[in-house]
């Protein structure tokens, strides 16, 4: 692990919310300032936090497209915008689809992390006009804006930090890891292993009403928000009730359902706050799971559960 | 908010391109401008068909600094539609969410993304305090920069704690709030709030809130700056000797006609008073003369946006958002809307609050000088310490009220047209909204950047920030570093960079 030389990092802004810079921000240990600082990173831009004159920006981008200026790590938020009809012209700088300017720093950069679920898959508008697409997906389809071929410098892959907004600890850990070297291990969507070998199932407090099927059916009832309200807690990976947003909690700790913002569909077409389903057992079950089995499996559990559970006195 | 206009797009921001000032330079300094939003999002053409909740999860996403104003606007607006009167806690737990995520955002835009300009070298180099700015606000370094990110991300765990997570919840559903916080979380949200006000008074003000609130006037303001070396040293302190040298206030007049749309409803048992039901007032303002508002005189013109042509100025229940991209040849040149209050432009954000709200002190800046650079970066800095008490009257009220109800059952939302009008940081911000079926219809936004940013109208009159950029000198013509703290001072969403110059001599 490398951690002596200096790195520079590169963030650009795609057609997106800043919610990951805004995650990010929110990073407790490290915060932002003690990452730069202790990991010997070099900001040469960040929109929100950069104060250099658009000149000097110009002049950081020649050089990198130039080859002067090596980038080591390029973060991207928000999504390609390819619209209308492939010129891109709905997300434009000085004139140019702002897709040009992309290409030209993907191509020079060591590494290339897609930070959030619209640069990562397309996210909000990959269905749209604005024909948004991510660096190396497009939802499901490997491909994406960078080709299924792209790998940066490093030899890597596009390393995809899905979430809506992509997890504090996630950005920070994987800027971590990038900066020290490390080859991420990935899964078949690019997501590195680390923070995405888990679900967000995992950790929910809610788990206990899961396993018996006491379910809620309307907001505020206190019970398993996945059969009803639909939450795709145990249906996509993420971190979300390992590691707490805002060191404090998780959406379904509020009673608010998971929206499966990791996964490469995100945002699905079907009602948030509903859980499709075939008498009562949902259409997505966990990953993995037999429908009958599981059909025989949660009727037995739902016969099974205590009292406690069906009176909803465990606090959740 | 960033973007977001009609379209869904959202309008502006970021330096690289989201928005995109071309000016022209006659003397040194600006005699024309155009704004020009370059991102189209399409966020209203993606709402149609969708479920009648998912404006709940979709539109938070249409900005990262202020999820949670998307968010209540549009349960406000289901709440209109399905005539739910959320219980009195979930007012609360609604109005302190909403609140700590403007507190996070003035704070982080006056520090991290205005004041850092005072820090730009090539600029102030030769500016008598330009090396303290440095000292306080270079980009990951400067003291101030460093605890105002340090001390934003500790408060927005007030909304971790409230809905789960900062950004992208979407705790707030029409009829109330998805679960009340324990005890021990309530009371950690009263310490996490005095916490941040005590490093509010002693970095950003330099004093207590209640010597901050008897600043009335000009002149109260003249004495405050002299009475203690901690006014001085403070931010604010900072800000109005650096502006005074750099003549901030002289600069970035626009229009100078307010809008505000009113926010944060109150309980109906609460300590807290305010106007019409709701602690910030709406109204209109000419200058300081103050009228009531009217939500039905607002349009959206769109003869110089990238949209199909043909149609009169509608009003948001009415209006379409078919994007055209024509490129820059023709009169259309931008992806804003163009927003009018009766036919009029007008700006909207901090400033227009005190204006709007009868803030002595900021009337008589407005009286005097018009709006100005000065008086609305100083609105956006200040205005936590009139927030901040009622943030504690809240919480306390919630401790004792723990038990009561936070949610009033909504079963279906019923066919119908409702909108949300609320003051996000940056402004005046609407969400109008038709379901049908259970589905949604129609969905239009107007972000307050919408109002701030807006290109010309029919009638050729400019944007807000289009006409407060004329007559702004332009020292440098590769780093416009006033013409950036005219449109900074509006806090377009995020940071935005002007560049793009044209000169004409």
């Amino acid at each position: 692990m490398k951690m002596d030389q200096t790195k520079t990092v590169y963030w650009l802004q795609g057609g997106g919310c800043g919610g990951d810079t805004f995650s990010f921000l929110s990073s407790e240990f490290p915060n932002v300032i003690e990452l730069f600082r202790t990991l010997n990173l070099k900001l040469l831009w960040h929109p929100s936090l950069s104060n250099i004159s658009p000149g000097s920006h110009e002049s950081i981008v020649t050089g990198i497209v130039s080859g002067e200026q090596p980038l080591d790590i390029l973060l991207v938020e928000g999504s390609v915008v390819c619209g209308p009809a492939g010129t891109g012209m709905f997300h434009t700088r000085d004139g140019q689809a702002k897709k040009e300017l992309l290409f030209s720093l993907a191509t020079k950069a060591k590494l290339v992390m897609a930070v959030g679920t619209c640069a990562s898959y397309g996210g909000f508008g990959a269905d749209d006009v604005i024909e948004a697409v991510g660096l190396q997906f497009a939802k499901k389809e490997r491909g994406g804006f960078l080709g299924e071929d792209f790998v940066a410098g490093s030899g890597q892959p596009v390393i995809n930090l899905a979430g809506c907004p992509c997890h504090h600890d996630v950005v920070v850990g994987a800027i971590i890891s990038a900066a020290s070297g490390v080859v991420f291990e990935l899964d078949k969507y690019q997501r590195p292993l680390e923070w995405f070998g888990t679900t967000v199932h995992q950790g929910c407090t809610r788990n206990e009403y899961h396993e018996y099927r006491v379910e809620e059916s309307d907001f505020g009832e206190v019970g398993c928000l996945f059969f009803h309200m639909g939450c795709a807690g145990p249906l996509v990976p993420g971190l979300c009730n390992k590691s707490l947003w805002n060191q404090q909690s998780s959406k379904t700790r509020a009673g608010v359902p998971c929206f499966g913002c990791t996964d490469p569909e995100f945002p699905r077409s079907t009602p948030f706050f509903q859980t499709p389903n075939i008498e009562g057992i949902p259409l997505s079950l966990p990953m993995g799971v037999n429908r009958a089995h599981y059909m025989v499996y949660k009727g037995m559990a739902a016969a099974a559960a205590p009292e406690h559970l069906k009176n909803r006195k465990l606090k959740v | 908010m960033v973007k977001t206009t009609k379209g869904i797009a959202i309008p502006l921001n970021r330096v690289e391109g989201d928005l995109e000032i071309r000016v022209e330079v006659d003397n040194g300094s600006v005699v024309e401008a155009w704004s020009t939003g370059t991102m189209f999002r399409g966020f209203e053409m993606m709402m149609r068909g969708r479920g009648a909740l998912d404006g709940l999860v979709v539109t938070p996403r249409i900005c990262g600094i202020c999820s949670i104003t998307h968010l209540t606007a549009a349960v406000e607006a289901l709440d209109a539609i399905a005539g739910a009167v959320p219980p009195d806690n979930a007012r609360r737990l609604r109005n302190l969410a909403l609140m700590t995520e403007n507190m996070q955002s003035d704070v982080r835009q006056a520090i991290l993304m205005f004041m850092v300009d005072f820090a730009n070298q090539e600029a102030y180099r030769e500016h008598p305090l330009g090396e303290e700015a440095l000292k306080r606000y270079a980009p990951l370094e400067g003291r101030a920069a460093v605890e105002v990110i340090r001390e934003t991300k500790r408060l927005v765990q007030v909304v971790g704690i409230i809905g789960g997570q900062w950004p992208h919840t979407s705790f707030m559903v029409p009829g109330g709030v998805t679960s009340m916080p324990e005890i021990s979380k309530i009371l950690q949200c009263r310490i996490i709030t005095e916490r941040f006000r005590s490093w509010y008074e002693r970095s950003i003000l330099g004093c207590p809130l209640e010597r901050w609130h008897e600043v009335q006037s000009l002149s109260d303001l003249a004495i405050w700056l002299d009475e203690k070396k901690s006014h001085r040293e403070s931010e604010v302190g900072f800000f109005i000797r650096f502006s005074k040298i750099a003549g901030l206030s002289s600069l970035g007049k626009g229009h100078n006609r307010f809008l505000s749309y009113g926010s944060f409803p109150l309980p109906e048992n609460t300590a807290v008073r305010g106007h019409g039901g709701r602690l910030v007032r709406s109204g209109w303002a000419d200058g300081t003369q103050v009228f009531e508002f009217d939500p039905s005189k607002i349009t959206e013109d769109i003869s110089h946006a990238w949209f199909e042509q043909g149609s009169e100025p509608r009003h948001p229940f009415e209006s379409e958002t078919k994007p055209y991209a024509s490129g820059q040849s023709g009169r259309q040149y931008s992806w804003v809307k163009a927003p009018r209050y009766d036919g009029e432009a007008a700006e909207t954000g901090p400033l227009a609050e005190m204006v709007i709200g009868g803030n002595p002190f900021f009337q008589e800046m407005v009286a005097q000088d018009g709006a100005n650079i000065f008086a609305r970066e100083l609105a956006r800095l200040v205005r936590p310490a009139y927030m901040l008490p009622y943030m504690k009257i809240w919480l306390d009220e919630l401790l004792v009220e723990r038990n009561s109800n936070f949610y009033n059952p909504v079963k279906r939302i019923p066919d119908g047209e409702g909108a949300g009008l609320i003051q996000a940081a940056r402004g005046a911000l609407g969400h109008w909204v038709k379901i049908e079926d259970e589905r949604i219809t129609h969905y239009q936004v107007i972000t307050p950047t919408s109002w701030n940013g807006s290109p010309r109208d029919g009638r050729g009159v400019r944007g807000a920030w289009e006409e407060a950029l004329i007559g702004t000198p332009v020292k440098d013509i590769n780093n416009p570093v006033e013409a950036g703290h005219v449109i900074r001072s509006f806090d377009p969403c995020l940071v935005c960079a002007v560049h793009c110059l044209h000169k004409r001599i």
